[in-house]
């Protein structure tokens, strides 16, 4: 399965995916995010699954049975913008609370066996080198965290030109 | 000097930047007007965010989340942000407090740019961060001394960051593990937090591991 996760509008994100495939999923800002309250109820309540009812709370389960992640998203101060950065801190659901080590670094285990390649088009008319850097890393990190295959970051200065690669 | 404390943890109890917010507020002068923020329950309003653009010194204590910064923070910066373009006083400084659940005191790195990135579009002075690992360690040994112990390195990164602050400067940035074993507190981890957390709700091991597989 696929999952596109965005923060643009229905407008701008018809333009860029015209026609829906079954097989993927659509995660956009209807207005009724919670943000993570570091509870770890997802990890110590109700492993699995977040205790917040705003229909995010499966972020971790559909995670689990996708191999392919688009983001989307504004590059605000190199990092992804609010909404995007809201649903990620959402899906601690799909590792667990417990540590290993990679590279010498402690990281989260993970908790499903699934792999998952990670595209990031982030879009802003006037991203800076060190923002692009800044975004870069962030990706890769994320990458480290969520146990991705694969974490590739690429920046457009518009929607037009992330639908001439997305299409 | 007007010196702003904005504690960014999303948590709606008692936090790990709270405790270290408290903590730092030791080091600072008393002669200076500390103002405490807290986000977590409801977003700042319009007079809060004037009253920070009319402020000396901005002290940001957060917690990392998925390598950057939690969202709720997120969005009230790029608020502030829009209000200091049109009313900041002159020289801002900014300086931030930040703690990770991993060991490492370097994976703060990103939130660490990503923070001055934030200053550079706002137009403000980036004072210097200071990072701490094992954060979730804090409410263990909040009643520890600062500057002994596992607190030993905290001390020393407060000193330096409350030296910068006293006299408005730029320093580098600190990034540092506790002083504390990593393998001690790998157990502490896994056994006092999360499986004796668990254990509270009613949950093993073995629940904790779960799965989630519906069609």
């Amino acid at each position: 399965m696929k999952i596109i996760l965005h923060d643009l509008n229905q407008q701008e994100f018809s333009g860029l995916y015209p026609n829906n495939d079954t097989d993927t999923v659509i995660i956009s800002d209807n207005g009724t995010i919670h943000n993570c309250i570091g509870c770890f109820g997802c990890w110590i309540k109700t492993p699995g699954v977040c205790v917040l009812k705003d229909g995010y709370s499966n972020m971790g389960e559909l995670l689990s049975k996708c191999n392919e992640l688009v983001i989307i998203s504004r590059c605000i101060y190199g990092s992804y913008s609010p909404f995007i950065r809201n649903v990620l801190d959402r899906c601690i659901p799909y590792i667990l609370p417990y540590f290993v080590s990679i590279n010498g670094e402690t990281h989260h285990k993970n908790r499903y066996e699934n792999t998952i390649v990670l595209s990031v088009y982030f879009y802003g008319e006037d991203i800076t080198k060190r923002e692009q850097e800044t975004a870069k890393a962030l990706v890769k990190a994320n990458g480290i965290n969520f146990y991705f295959s694969e974490s590739k970051a690429y920046f457009h200065k518009d929607l037009q030109t992330i639908k001439e690669v997305v299409k | 000097m007007k010196i702003a404390m904005i504690n960014g943890s999303p948590k709606l109890g008692q936090s790990n930047s709270g405790i270290m917010l408290k903590i730092f507020g030791t080091f600072i002068n008393a002669e200076h007007e500390m103002t405490s923020y807290n986000i977590n329950k409801k977003p700042l309003n319009e007079k809060h965010y004037i009253e920070l653009c009319h402020t000396d010194v901005l002290i940001f204590a957060f917690p990392l989340y998925i390598d950057a910064i939690p969202s709720h923070l997120f969005r009230m910066m790029i608020k502030l942000e829009e209000y200091l373009k049109k009313e900041a006083k002159d020289n801002i400084y900014v300086y931030a407090i930040i703690n990770n659940g991993f060991y490492e005191g370097h994976q703060n790195k990103i939130a660490l740019q990503i923070m001055e990135n934030w200053c550079d579009r706002a137009g403000i002075n980036f004072g210097m961060a200071i990072g701490q690992g094992a954060g979730e360690m804090m409410e263990f040994v909040k009643n520890v001394p600062i500057s002994h112990g596992p607190l030993k390195n905290l001390g020393k990164a407060m000193e330096s960051l409350a030296d910068n602050i006293h006299k408005k400067s730029s320093g580098e940035s600190i990034l540092f593990n506790p002083n504390f074993p990593k393998f001690a507190w790998k157990f502490t981890g896994t056994h006092a937090v999360w499986q004796a957390n668990a254990k509270k709700n009613g949950l093993k091991r073995k629940d904790i591991l779960k799965k989630i597989i519906s069609h």
